[in-house]
Parts: C-alpha cells; structure tokens; sequence
C-alpha cells in the first residue's frame, strides 16, 4: 500500500458520514427501544437522522472530481464517490423520510422502535450501495438492505400469511444472494481482484486473459442477472411478489416495490459497467464488459418481464396482488433501457439508456410508493382495503383521495402530464433511436413495450373506474393520519410535478448528470 | 396585446376554468354553470379574434403561385424572430441536438376546426344546463378540459406535443361517459378508453420512429419534433436526395403508416375497428356525444391529414388509396344500413356518423385538391350537422325519457320549433343542395371520382341511404298522428330561449356554408395544396405501381 493509497483511504470517510450517521442513529433507536416504546419518538428520532444524514450529504466533500490528481488511486479505492452515488444517495436519504413517515401510524408502539431501526440500517445500505465499487463491499451492501427486510418482515406477524410471506421472502432472498455471490467468484476468478475498476479494466483492456474465457463471464453475467432479478422482480424471478405483497404489511410491499428495485438496479449498472468509473476505457460498448450477449439478455428478460406482469395483473381482484404484478411489469420496462443502454451511449442518440433508466425509476418511485401509501391510508382493522371491490365509489366518499389515487394509476399507465409518461417516453424514444444493423430488434421491443402499455391501461383503468363509476358498497372511514397524508401529498406532488417542465427539465438535467458522469470524466481525463 | 397570446388562451382559457370550477364545489351549481357558460362564450370570443387576426395575415400575403415547401403557421406563440412559423420555446432539450417544442399555431387546416370546438362548446355547456344535476362542478371541470385538449391537438405543430394532447382528450370522455352516461356507461367509458389508447400508443411509436429516422438519414443529424420542419425533411431533402435508398424509404414508409393508421383509424372511426363508437355515443351524456362526434372523431381525420398524407407520401398512395378507399366506402354503406335498422334515435345518429366519416377518409385519400377540400369540408359539416342532431335528440329524452322512434309520432304538431331545428338538421345531414352537407359531399365525390371513378360510384348509394334513414325518422317521429310516450304528468314544451341559443348558431351556419363556402375554402386551400403537391411529386412506392399510375 502507497503513501497516497493510505492517505486515500483515510480520505473516503468524510464521505460517508451521512451513512454514520443513519447507522448511529440507529443503535439509539434500537437501543431507546428497550426503554420507551413510542412510534412518534422513535419515528421523530430516526425523522431527524435522516435530515442530519441529507445535510451532512449536502456539506460534505464534493463528489470525486476527474481533476483530482489522484484520480486513478480513489478509483481503486472499495466505494467510489462519484455524481451517480451523490444522486442516489440523496434519493435514498429521501425515501428514507418518506417511509418513515408513511410507517409512522402503521406500526405499533410496541414495534416502532425496531421497526424504524432497520429502516435506518436499510437506508444506509441504500447509500453503501450506491457507493459501492468493490465486490465485497457491494454484497455487504446489498445484504445490509436485504436483512433488516427480513425482521421488518416479521415484526408485525400478524397472521399466518404475513409469517408464510416473511419466510418465503426470507428462503428465496437467501437463495439469490447467494447466486450473486456464485457470480462474483466468477468475476473474481477472472480478473484476480475485487475491486470492481480493476475487474472493468481488465475485462475492457484491448489484449487480455480474461478475453479469452467468455464462458466463465458468461455464467458471472447469468448468475449476477438472476440473483439480483429477485431484487428487480424481473420473470421469471417474482414469483414471491405476490404472496409477500400480498401477506405482508403494505409498507413493506412498498418498500419491496421501489427500494430494492433501485438497489438492484443500482447493483447491475456498477457490475456490469454500464456506469464506467473514472478512467476505465470501454472497449466498444458499455455494459457488454461481461459479455456481447448481455443486451440479448435484456431483451429477453424485459420481453418476458413486462408480458408476464401485464398478463397476470388482468386477472387479480386483490389490489396488493394487482400492484406486485405491475410492479414485476414495470421492471419489464426498465429492463429495455439496460437492453438499449449499450448502443445510446456512443451513438448521437437523444436519449440515454441509463439515464431513462435512473428517470423512469424515480418516477415509478413516486407514483408506486403513492398509491401503496393510498392503500395503507384508507385501510383500518375494522374495514380492511383488500379488494378492487373495497375501493368502490371512492370518489363520493373522498373526493380528494380518489383524484390522488387516479393521478398515481393514470400515472402509472402513462398519460400525459404525469412523470409516468415522460419516463415511459424516453424509455421508447430510446428503444427507437438505436443505430446498429439489428436496430429492427429494439423497435419490436419498442412495440412490444407500448403493447403491453395498453394492457396494462386495462388493469390500471379497472381501478379507477371501479373509484368513479361505481356506488360505494361499505363507506371507507380512514383515520386522520397526518403523516399517512404528507406522504400522499409528496407522492402526487412529484407525480405531476416531475412529469411537466420545469419538473422534468430539473430531473433530466440530473440524471443526466449523473449517467453521464464517468462519460464526462473520461473527456477530462484525455485533454 | 400580442395575438399569439390568444392563441395560448384557447388552450389555457378552458383549463383554467376547468380548474376554477371544479374548485368551486358542487354545492354552487349555479355559479358553476355561469362560469362554464362564460369560458366557453370566451372561447368563442378567442376563436373569433384568432380567425380575424388569421385571415387579415393571410389577406395581407401577396398570393402565390407554387405552393409551399412545408406548413408555416401563424401567430405561434413564442415565435423565433427570425423565422416567425417556428417557435423558440422547448420543453424538453436533447442537448443540443434538438428539442421537444411547446409549438402551437394556426393555418388554414385548423382554423376553421378551432372555431367549430368553440362553438359546440357553447353549446354542450348550455345543452347540459338543466340535464346534469349531480356532481355538477365535476361535470362542467371535465367538459372544459376536454376542450382545452381539443384545441391542443388542433394547434399543435410539434408531433409529441400533438401526441400529449391526443391523449389528454381520453381522461375527460373516460370520466364523462363513465359518470354521467346511460346504463351501459362503465362499459362503453372503459371500452371507449382502451380502444383508442391501444390504438394510440402505437400512433406514438409511428411518430418516434419518423423522428428517429429523419435524425438518423439527414445529413447534418438534425433531431427535430416540429410536424413543418419533418414535412420538408422528407419530402424535400430526405426523399430527393440523390443518395435516397428507395427500398429502405418503402419498408420504413410502409411501416410508419401502419403504426399512424392504427391510432388514428381507431379514432376517425374506420370499418373494423368502429365499434367502440355506437357504444361510447350512446352511452355519453349529450354533451359528449356532441363533442365526441363533432370534434373527437376529427382528431382521427385531421392526424391523417396533418401528418399521414404529408410524412408517409408513397405509402398513402401505394396503399392508402386501396386500403383507406375501401374501408371507408364500407364504412359508408355499413354505418348507413345500421343506421337504417335502428330503433334508438340516438344509436342511429351514432351510425350516421360512421357512414359520414367514411365520406371525409374517401375523399382524403382521393387524394387531390377536390378531394381534400371536401374532406377538410366534411369534417367542419359533420361537426355541424351531427352535433345537432345530438343535441335535439338529447334535448328530446330530457323531456320524453325515450329514445325508441316507435314510441315517438308525430311531435310536429306539438314542439314546432325543434321539428323545425330537426327537419333543417336532417337535410343538411342528409346532404340537400343549398344546405352545408351538399358542399363537402360533392367535392368528395368529385374527387374520388377522378381517382377511382368505382368507388365514388358504390360510395354514392351511401347518400341515398342516408336521405333514406333520416327522412324515415323524420317521419317516423315528427309526422302524422301525435303519439307522445308516456311523460309522468309533466308538461312538455317547445325550445326554451337557451336550447334555441344551442342550436340557432349551428343552423346559421348550415345555410351560409351551404350557399358561400368560399371563405372557408379560400383559407384552407392555400394549405391542402401543399399536402396536394406532396402527393403529386410521388412516385408511390417501387415495385407496386399503383391504378392511378397507369392511368396517368
């Protein structure tokens, strides 16, 4: 180890003081558990983490700069500060407030203290992953967002189905980490190291070994891809969605829903190089360092994705069940930006593949999280919101939540002025725009995509018609839950807000900046 | 003030009072009707303006002898001070390679269908006056908003934009027919729906692969979303250019016009993908069902000829005669003989709009100058005349409470002024000279005639049937013996001044436009000729020479 390596090392911790501090914030909680149980502390301690934790993001160093001399060793360093991470941390700092407050009536005094505890632990993991650049750090990330699932899971354990779902989460959780692990030996295997810019390199170099054992990276992209789909909820690796969702707290549905979609996401775009870091040179393409095949993968991953999903979600009456197949669908359109991905970055594309990717995410955050937090408002013990039966004439009743409802549904079918349009459309406009001699195969993935936006309006429709055109069956009596509503009020408003100018401007310019991250740095780093 | 202003207005005017009004609650249900009243006669105000600020720009250009290379709108809003038919004004930036436009502005193709949103507007708010009771400010929110989106898809000039508003026309009729229609409403609001999203969804990727394709073929890469700029991309540079790869330009052509043809067939309606209409305007409160088959089914005929006819030239003319001709003279004699076998009133009118669209795509895809102006002609007469005979009917059932002719017989002797109103509807409906329908149907026939004499020829039954249907109507219901269905004790009168002030201006217009349509010609044409040209300059696509080839 240099000098310069050492001092290096030292240097990253400023950078990961917000992480401290949602971690010590959650040893207070957890430990305070044993003496107070009180969900409006706790869920007021752990409120106030997270705005420390955005603060000390916002005063902190700045993100690794490409004019930083030392460059080249902070990119061997095992978590690398670079603008995507900066991004994703701030919105995992974000949903941490946002779930905290939509939990905060939804957990009993009793459990508050655990409950939001994990919470911190998972947001923190949120940010380690972001971070990460190395392949141990990004599993112990990964996991550290995976484990506090597993006790928020069977905290509550209500009934026999929230005990079957937090177990059936548990097993197959395991199981796939497990296979991401299997696929990180592999990548370890080939390259000799850990470090995930040493791995890039040594898979991009022009004249390598690891050329030449395709087979081996092969397995480390198939493997890597069907560990983390769990996370995705890509078909054919959902098939736990429904029952979890459906057993399982609708706080955690939507944290299942939106926070380990990012993260796998996240996991994907640093492993297979789809987000270069600083200096590593692709060799033609990104994210095809693993293997030529890998925009292949996609497409049929996301062709299978986002049929299944819609084709199940027509048939289901319970609403929880509805939206974990639209969730499975909606990664199906998420995945077409990482099948698109290879062939935008270096073509005169408009839209980047990344960049839709990280936008459609944010807003399918927004309106799923929404109308999940829709859900858990209107529901009571004494008149449960189970069914699309139960949402009946929603809009005689409460006129303002059925218009918040609607936006999120019309929102995730992708009608204008929501954010769900602007992301779906740069996700097709994307798929169209490829340059390459089978551009034919991504405007029938383009095709295939808006189908299955049609089918899918089908379902989403059900719902709102079933709130408007429909005579209420069993008035719903939502308590007051000011938290429950700030949420709601956060939701739609980024809903819309994102979806117009200059809200969709501003996330644009963002997520461009932060794809185009490592793209900037290279042009920096050659003058 | 700056008269591109206004021409914000006609979109901004309606939404804003769609958002008052709905803020207003349901309890004001007076105030509410009042305000809508007032935005809509201020819309009507707006279009006035915008049509006399229009004309006067146009009368102030010397005439020109060739038509112009691509469409240049007036009084855009945010004009580019250097080239004032473009705008300036992106909402959403690639770089700076190009940019999504707020790009709104008025030619000779849609001014005259702005006007007619205005004015049915007007009247859908005051034919709603006494028949919408419940959850009235929702009611009167969604109507304006629908027809701010109208006039959005009108004015647009850039494609996504063009696009959004397309889209935004379906939230309003979904909650309209779905709230306040008939029994079948939940049905018809969601079929109405889906068919027409599905079908426009893949209108959007049409569009996106046009824009991708000129971004790609152009020499100096230029990534642009205006519908004027896109017309002279293809067909002056990209088309002519020495270089062009006819085959690739035939496969890419075939399929834009396929995915284009998709959305927009839904909407016109064409022959078999009609179906979702005769439900969704029977079921629709009558104030939907006017702005449904007034203005909504334009949307389909004027995106045919706003962006099929000028960006996919070879494939209209490979297959869009064959293709578009047949299907819409079957639609002609099919939605005439439904319409002949139907009971309910309001279902017959429904049909007749089938058989009456399929007269605007025949002539449209005549494709010469008669041909379109009687088509661009027909969409205004259509919006006119059906919108009419919806509103009599609606205004029928608010008092009778029936739709079924046979309960009907002989109400002339009773309500004289809306037999009057209906019997001057029905003739212009059923295309009488001196009347506004004789006009366009002419033209259209005269037009299809010159391209394929066979299809004018089965297509002109369609005009007897359609004098055949609603001339039994008429004397099923308004003539002979008085039979009126059972009205519990209520007493039932004529017009009242507010139903006449619906109805008056629309039979104004059948007789002016029947006897001097030349001001609405004079205007448009300047516009159709490019379109016309465009299609002149074609050679259709290779390998498939086409019968007006030949025959040229």
């Amino acid at each position: 180890m240099t000098e310069a390596h050492a001092q290096l090392l030292v240097g990253i911790w400023p950078f990961l003081v917000p992480e401290m501090i949602l971690a010590g914030v959650a040893c207070i909680v957890f430990l305070g558990g044993t003496v107070r149980a009180d969900r409006h502390l706790w869920a007021g301690v752990s409120l106030l983490g997270y705005v420390a934790a955005l603060v000390a993001l916002h005063l902190g160093p700045a993100t690794t700069t490409p004019a930083d001399p030392a460059l080249a060793h902070a990119a061997l360093l095992p978590v690398l500060f670079d603008p995507l991470t900066k991004l994703l941390q701030a919105l995992g700092f974000l949903t941490g407030i946002l779930f905290v407050l939509l939990s905060w009536n939804e957990v009993d005094d009793r459990q508050a203290a655990d409950w939001h505890a994990c919470l911190l632990i998972l947001v923190a993991g949120i940010g380690l992953t972001a971070a990460a650049n190395d392949l141990v750090v990004l599993f112990l990330a990964l996991e550290m967002v995976s484990i506090p699932t597993y006790v928020m899971l069977y905290v509550p354990r209500e009934n026999a189905a929230a005990q079957e779902a937090a177990l059936k989460y548990f097993l197959l959780s395991v199981f796939s980490s497990a296979l991401v692990v299997f696929g990180f030996s592999y990548l370890y295997g080939i390259a000799g190291q850990t470090n995930l810019t040493l791995i890039l390199e040594a898979l991009n170099a022009p004249e390598t070994s690891a050329r030449d054992i395709p087979l081996l990276a092969t397995v480390a992209l198939i493997t890597i891809v069907a560990g983390l789909g769990f996370r995705l909820k890509a078909a054919p690796f959902h098939f736990y969605a429904p029952d979890v969702f459906q057993g399982g707290p609708t706080v955690m549905a939507a944290l299942l829903a939106w926070v380990h979609k990012a993260t796998g996401f996240v996991a994907l775009l640093r492993v297979l190089g789809f987000v270069m870091p600083p200096h590593v040179q692709p060799r033609e393409f990104i994210g095809v360092a693993l293997s030529e095949q890998t925009p292949i993968v996609f497409w049929f991953l996301a062709v299978i994705t986002m049929t299944w999903g819609n084709a199940l979600a027509l048939v289901q009456d319970n609403l929880k069940r509805l939206l974990a197949y639209s969730t499975v669908a909606h990664a199906g359109y998420m995945l077409i930006t990482l099948a698109t991905a290879p062939y935008l970055r270096h073509e005169a594309g408009a839209v980047d593949g990344v960049e839709a990717l990280l936008y459609y995410l944010i807003a399918y955050g927004a309106m799923t999280v929404g109308a999940f937090a829709m859900l858990a408002y209107l529901s009571t013990p004494e008149r449960p919101v189970d069914t699309i039966d139960d949402l009946a004439g929603l809009s005689r009743s409460h006129p303002a939540l059925a218009l918040t409802m609607a936006i999120f549904l019309f929102s995730l079918i992708g009608v204008p002025l929501t954010a769900g349009f602007t992301g779906k459309f740069l996700i097709f406009f994307g798929a169209m725009s490829v340059e390459a001699d089978h551009a034919y195969l991504f405007w029938m993935l383009a095709f295939i995509g808006v189908v299955n936006a049609a089918i899918g309006g089908w379902y989403y429709l059900r719902l709102i018609a079933v709130m408007y055109l429909r005579q209420p069956l069993q008035p719903l009596a939502p308590r007051p839950n000011l938290p429950g509503l700030a949420t709601l009020i956060v939701c739609v408003a980024l809903t819309l807000g994102l979806g117009v100018p200059p809200g969709s401007t501003w996330l644009l310019r963002h997520v461009k900046g932060a794809a185009g991250a490592a793209e900037t740095a290279r042009e920096l780093a050659r003058r | 003030m700056n008269a591109s202003a206004l021409v914000i207005g006609l979109v901004a005017l309606p939404f804003a009072a769609a958002i008052v009004v709905a803020l207003l609650g349901a309890a004001r249900a007076g105030l509410v009707r009042w305000v809508s009243l007032g935005a809509a006669l201020g819309g009507l105000a707006l279009a006035a303006v915008v049509t006399l600020q229009f004309t006067a720009i146009r009368g102030a250009q010397p005439p020109q002898k060739e038509a112009a290379a691509t469409f240049a709108p007036e009084l855009v809003p945010g004009a580019d001070p250097k080239a004032p038919a473009r705008t300036t004004w992106n909402i959403i930036e690639f770089g700076n390679r190009g940019a999504i436009q707020f790009y709104l502005g008025i030619d000779g193709m849609n001014i005259w269908l702005i006007v007619l949103t205005a004015l049915l507007m007007v009247s859908a708010v005051l034919v709603s006056w006494n028949a919408i009771q419940e959850r009235v400010n929702e009611y009167y929110a969604w109507l304006l908003a629908l027809g701010a989106a109208l006039s959005g898809v009108f004015l647009a000039f850039d494609i996504i934009l063009f696009y959004v508003f397309f889209e935004l026309t379906l939230v309003p009729l979904f909650f309209l027919i779905g709230i306040w229609g008939g029994p079948e409403r939940r049905h018809a609001a969601r079929k109405f729906f889906i068919f027409t999203f599905a079908g426009s969804v893949i209108t959007l990727l049409g569009l996106l692969a046009l824009v991708v394709v000129c971004h790609q073929k152009s020499p100096d890469r230029t990534l642009t979303f205006s519908i004027p700029e896109l017309v002279r991309q293809v067909n002056h540079h990209l088309l002519l250019s020495a270089g062009a790869d006819r085959a690739f330009w035939d496969a890419t052509q075939f399929w834009v016009f396929f995915a284009l043809f998709t959305g927009f067939a839904v909407k016109v309606p064409l022959f078999p993908v009609h179906t979702w209409l005769p439900l969704a305007h029977v079921e629709a409160p009558t104030a939907g069902s006017v702005l449904l088959a007034g203005v909504l089914l334009k949307l389909g005929s004027y995106g045919f000829l706003r962006l099929v006819l000028p960006l996919t030239p070879d494939a209209c003319i490979t297959y869009g005669v064959d293709v578009v001709g047949t299907l819409a003279v079957i639609g002609i004699l099919y939605g005439a003989l439904c319409a002949l076998a139907q009971d309910d009133v309001k279902k017959l009118v429904a049909y007749s709009s089938i058989s009456h669209l399929g007269f605007c795509m025949l002539g449209m895809f005549a494709l010469n100058a008669p041909g379109l102006t009687g088509s661009l002609l027909q969409m205004i007469n259509h919006g006119l005349s059906t919108g009419a005979l919806f509103l009599i009917v609606g205004m029928l059932y608010e008092r009778y409470h029936t739709r079924h002719m046979t309960d009907y017989g002989g109400i002339g002797a009773k309500l004289r002024i809306l037999t009057l109103c209906m019997v001057v509807t029905c003739l212009s409906s059923a295309g009488l000279p001196g009347l506004n329908g004789f006009v366009g149907e002419a033209l259209v026939l005269f037009g299809a005639f010159l391209k394929r004499p066979e299809l004018a020829f089965i297509a002109s039954a369609g005009i007897l049937l359609g004098a055949w249907y609603l001339l039994s109507m008429l004397r099923q219901m308004f003539f002979g013996t008085l039979q009126e269905p059972a009205h519990e004790g209520h007493e039932v009168r004529d017009l009242d001044a507010r139903e006449v002030c619906a109805l008056a201006p629309l039979l104004v217009l059948f007789v002016i436009l029947g006897v001097y349509p030349k001001p609405v010609i004079d205007t448009a044409r300047p516009d159709l000729e490019i379109v016309a040209k465009i299609l002149r300059n074609r050679p259709g696509m290779t390998g498939a020479p086409t019968v007006a080839q030949q025959g040229e």
